[in-house]
């Protein structure tokens, strides 16, 4: 806990890399919303429970969507109080469509935006046929990159598109250098005739934007894992690709796909129902 | 040409056809041989016996004409019948002429196969003409026949009245048994009492002006569907009409204004087939004595009035339903209009703005037509129709229905039907209550009032309004009770996901629905449901930390979870049995009840109230943090300072008492100065 590194960062820093302020102010705010209620039974202990809602991900339930938002230990424990609320209904083997599982996201979180349900859709059923049904499993691991990486895939896509269109966003414009201008031309002659981007220079600007970013992206090593299998891959492509690696042990929200269905404790709770 | 005919009866009758211009008194006889003249005889009839009616005697004698037999008499006849002349069955195919009979005043040529009335010019005394059953196709040769006043036509084949110009005397005419389809030419006969035109093809009656001695009027077995004039018949004391096409009252309207009617005859008319037949008649004409010969009794007058009056009422009323009704359509379909536009949220606004305003002005006036005639309507309404029907509310915007056990509101001004005082009775008769074209957020703020209102309703129908998410199903859950919920997939896309009857039977298992949508809710349903949705509940209850968890519920629930509070308090993050016996004794939705479904505009409204929270709460937060920023940086200061300080606070200590002497000095000094 009370590591080195921890301490040499200046206090706000620290602060904000933990997000420490936002729960302060958030559960400032909770208790100035139900004083009442709260002043009965003590402040005190109102902050425990906070905190400890906090640490278990149940702080996230019937929330606003800007406070879902807000942190990535926030998104991490909606996306596990999804999975753990709605396992049910993949394990039942229904396949819903993408308006059913918005419906089921609204009941956790009132007012839960359509679009990002709809990005992870178009993840699942790469861009096509949007009424599709889809199973729980491959709308669950879709809807977990969008949502936790959502400012992630953005910037991606805006780089998706520069290099469709032949602008490597990459490329320092040296005037005597010739290798950059060549790699230019090729990309924007290939880009037309055949699907996607090439992988390798894929990467290289996706590295950059990991460096570049302040907020979560993928471990570089995983993009570069799931990148340097294929040579030229699609915008959906990639992210589908990312979504059935092992980019839950990074999140840590979400068992594996292997997992998926099971989780003892609430069976439990099932069965006593 | 020489023909010769004898006939074995009572009379003697030979025809002879001669071109002979001598009179011959000779026979009417008939050729064997050849039948050549202009009638038409068939060979059998020649040996056959007929027998006259009159028995007379007569000798036709050839003419000097070239086709028509001469008649004569013997003179003794002549004396005997000096009036009248009887030719019935004699087998004429024409009238022969008749000499020296001028005096004649009854002609009978009955049965004959005579087909033109000729040859009787001369005749001018002749009152009674019988050319009954033969085979005359027009009317003519009368002109003559001044003092005429029977004429008998029937079961010929005359298919136009006509020639009866000089017949001024008429005073029985008998045209039955013909083809004829028109009267016209009688309008003159002003003294003709009877007029017979039975077994014709009249298909109406009219044009009988003139007629003004008319008494009798037989139209039997025709195809008359209206009759007119008869009204303009001041003598008319009976009018047979039997066997003919009249359906209702209204084609034969005129004769209930003729006052000298009393006797009339309807049967085989589709009319007497109606069941309102008989007091329709009699009330519309009471100058009646007899209807289809029977005699109308008082008592039957007095029924005819009193079922008329019923049948009136019946119509206003069933009118004043109809009407009623046409109203109700317009307005649902007025109401639907509006919805539809409201839903596709076309963008100008500006524009359908006006075009909205014409088109409810355009229903206004089309309502307005009905509502105009409605004042009209509110007679007496008839205690025996007790209205199952109640309209009770109907403008152009919305509609609100009553239909025994059914509230029916269409529109979203329907809703503010739940402030009226409704009767108890009225109110508890309500077991469904049906929406249509309201949105469901508008609903969901008057269902606190449908459950005082209401208290018996037990089945909700929602049509056209816009169930969209799952979890406006929550707010169903603030009613009472609901035995069945019928949502249709008209305007509420809701019912296209797999999932939502379970959820609805999930999130509102205390009510123990027995059917959704129709279809019976088996335990298998309740059971999947709570497999599917069970760890939901589970989490909204239990894991939710409890400030939040009171802050969703309402007040009513907090005293119950009171109880929990304490227990929880005490033993904190363990579930034991205890927990959840008493979950389960405060009642099998607690764990649901934080389930809940706030509309938009509410959730939104609440969000930007909380937004000036947040700001006091970020600048508190960011103002608590820069001082225990400062504190720290204080403090850390203070920790590296510290020592330094420290030392110097010794060594000034420790170099103040190194010369002993000199300190107890100045200490002493020191007190000295302090005092």
């Amino acid at each position: 806990m009370l590591s080195p590194e921890r301490l040499a960062l200046p206090d706000y820093e620290y602060l904000a890399q933990r997000h420490v302020l936002t729960y302060m102010e958030d559960a400032v705010c909770q208790l100035l919303e139900n004083k009442e209620d709260i002043s009965q039974y003590g402040i005190a202990r109102f902050f425990t429970e906070y905190f400890n809602s906090v640490c278990q991900g149940t702080h996230i339930l019937f929330r606003e969507f800007s406070f879902i938002q807000a942190t990535p230990h926030n998104r991490a424990s909606f996306l596990r109080a999804f999975w753990r609320c709605f396992r049910t209904v993949g394990k039942n083997g229904d396949l819903l469509t993408m308006r059913e599982y918005h419906c089921l996201l609204q009941l956790l979180c009132p007012d839960f935006p359509l679009e990002l349900t709809q990005k992870a859709a178009r993840i699942v059923l790469m861009d096509d046929a949007m009424d599709c049904l889809m199973s729980f499993s491959d709308f669950l691991f879709a809807f977990q990159i969008q949502f936790y990486y959502s400012e992630f895939l953005e910037s991606v896509a805006a780089i998706y598109q520069d290099l469709l269109s032949g602008k490597n966003p990459n490329t320092v414009i040296v005037p005597t250098s010739s290798s950059g201008q060549h790699r230019q031309r090729p990309t924007s002659g290939e880009a037309s005739m055949l699907e996607g981007v090439e992988a390798p220079l894929f990467y290289q600007c996706l590295e950059n934007l990991c460096d570049r970013h302040k907020y979560s992206c993928p471990p570089p090593a995983l993009v570069k894992e799931v990148l340097s299998n294929v040579q030229r891959l699609t915008f959906y492509g990639f992210l589908v690709a990312l979504s059935k690696h092992h980019i839950n042990q990074a999140l840590g929200a979400l068992p594996d796909k292997g997992d998926l269905m099971h989780d003892p404790a609430l069976d439990e709770e099932l069965e006593r129902l | 040409m020489d023909c010769q005919a004898e006939v074995n009866c009572g009379l003697h009758l030979v025809i002879q056809a001669s071109s002979l211009p001598e009179k011959n008194k000779v026979e009417f006889k008939l050729n064997k041989e050849t039948p050549s003249f202009p009638g038409r005889l068939l060979q059998h009839d020649l040996e056959r016996n007929y027998s006259s009616r009159q028995g007379d005697h007569i000798n036709l004698v050839s003419s000097s004409m070239p086709s028509f037999p001469i008649l004569q008499r013997s003179s003794e006849e002549k004396i005997l019948y000096s009036d009248r002349l009887t030719l019935e069955r004699q087998k004429l195919t024409v009238c022969p002429i008749i000499d020296g009979e001028e005096h004649l005043r009854l002609l009978n040529f009955q049965h004959n196969f005579i087909t033109r009335i000729q040859n009787i010019s001369n005749l001018q005394r002749l009152i009674f003409l019988d050319l009954y059953d033969n085979q005359i196709e027009e009317i003519s040769g009368l002109s003559t026949l001044r003092s005429l006043r029977v004429l008998l036509l029937g079961k010929n084949r005359i298919k136009k009245i006509s020639n009866l110009e000089n017949l001024k005397s008429l005073d029985v005419l008998d045209l039955h048994g013909n083809q004829i389809t028109k009267i016209e030419n009688v309008n003159h006969l002003c003294d003709l009492r009877v007029l017979n035109l039975a077994r014709n093809l009249l298909s109406h009656v009219d044009n009988l002006n003139g007629l003004d001695s008319l008494t009798e009027l037989n139209l039997r077995h025709n195809q008359i569907t209206f009759v007119r004039d008869v009204d303009n018949l001041p003598c008319l004391q009976r009018l047979f009409l039997s066997f003919n096409n009249i359906s209702t009252f209204e084609s034969v309207c005129c004769l209930a204004d003729a006052t000298s009617l009393s006797d009339i005859t309807f049967d085989g008319n589709p009319i007497a087939q109606e069941s309102w037949y008989k007091h329709t008649v009699l009330q519309n004409m009471t100058q009646l004595r007899q209807l289809d010969t029977k005699r109308v009794t008082e008592e039957e007058r007095r029924m005819a009035s009193v079922v008329a009056k019923k049948e009136e009422e019946k119509k206003r009323e069933s009118h004043k339903q109809s009407l009623l009704k046409e109203k109700k359509r317009l307005t649902i379909n007025n109401v639907a209009r509006k919805w539809d536009l409201q839903q596709h949220r076309i963008t100008n606004i500006a524009t359908n703005q006006d075009r909205k305003d014409s088109d409810s002005q355009d229903h206004c006036q089309n309502d307005g037509s009905t509502i105009s005639a409605f004042p009209e309507e509110t007679g007496s309404l008839d205690s025996g129709l007790t209205s199952a029907l109640q309209g009770l509310s109907v403008t152009d915007t919305h509609l609100v229905e009553v239909d025994g056990d059914t509230l029916s509101l269409y529109g979203s001004g329907a809703l503010e039907c739940l402030d009226r005082n409704w009767s108890v009775q009225t109110a508890g008769m309500v077991t469904t209550v049906s929406f249509t074209f309201i949105e469901f957020d508008e609903i969901v703020q008057v269902l606190p009032k449908l459950r005082i209102k209401f208290p018996n309703s037990l089945h909700l129908k929602f049509k056209e309004t816009n169930l969209v998410t799952l979890q406006q199903f929550n707010a169903l859950a603030q009613l009472r009770r609901v035995d069945q919920l019928t949502v249709d997939p008209q305007g509420n896309p809701v019912v296209n996901f797999t999932l939502w009857k379970y959820y609805v039977l999930f999130r509102l298992s205390h009510f123990n629905m027995q059917k959704i949508n129709g279809t019976e809710v088996t335990q298998n349903d309740m059971i999947m449901a709570e497999r599917l949705f069970g760890i939901l509940a589970h989490v909204a209850s239990s894991e939710l930390p409890q400030y939040h968890l009171i802050s969703i519920l309402g007040d009513a629930r907090k005293k119950q979870f009171r109880y929990l509070l304490e227990t929880k308090g005490k033993k904190p993050g363990i579930v034991n049995e205890e927990n959840n016996d008493s979950k389960r004794l405060v009642g099998e939705s607690t764990n649901r009840a934080t389930l809940n479904y706030t509309t938009r505009d509410f959730y939104n409204e609440k969000l930007e109230e909380i937004k000036e929270k947040k700001k006091f709460c970020k600048i508190y937060i960011e103002d608590l943090v820069k001082e225990a920023t400062e504190i720290n940086m204080k403090n850390e200061a203070l920790q590296k300072l510290w020592p330094q300080m420290f030392i110097e606070l010794v060594r000034d200590a420790v170099m103040e008492i190194r010369n002993k002497n000199s300190y107890m000095k100045l200490c002493l000094q020191q007190i000295t100065d302090q005092k």
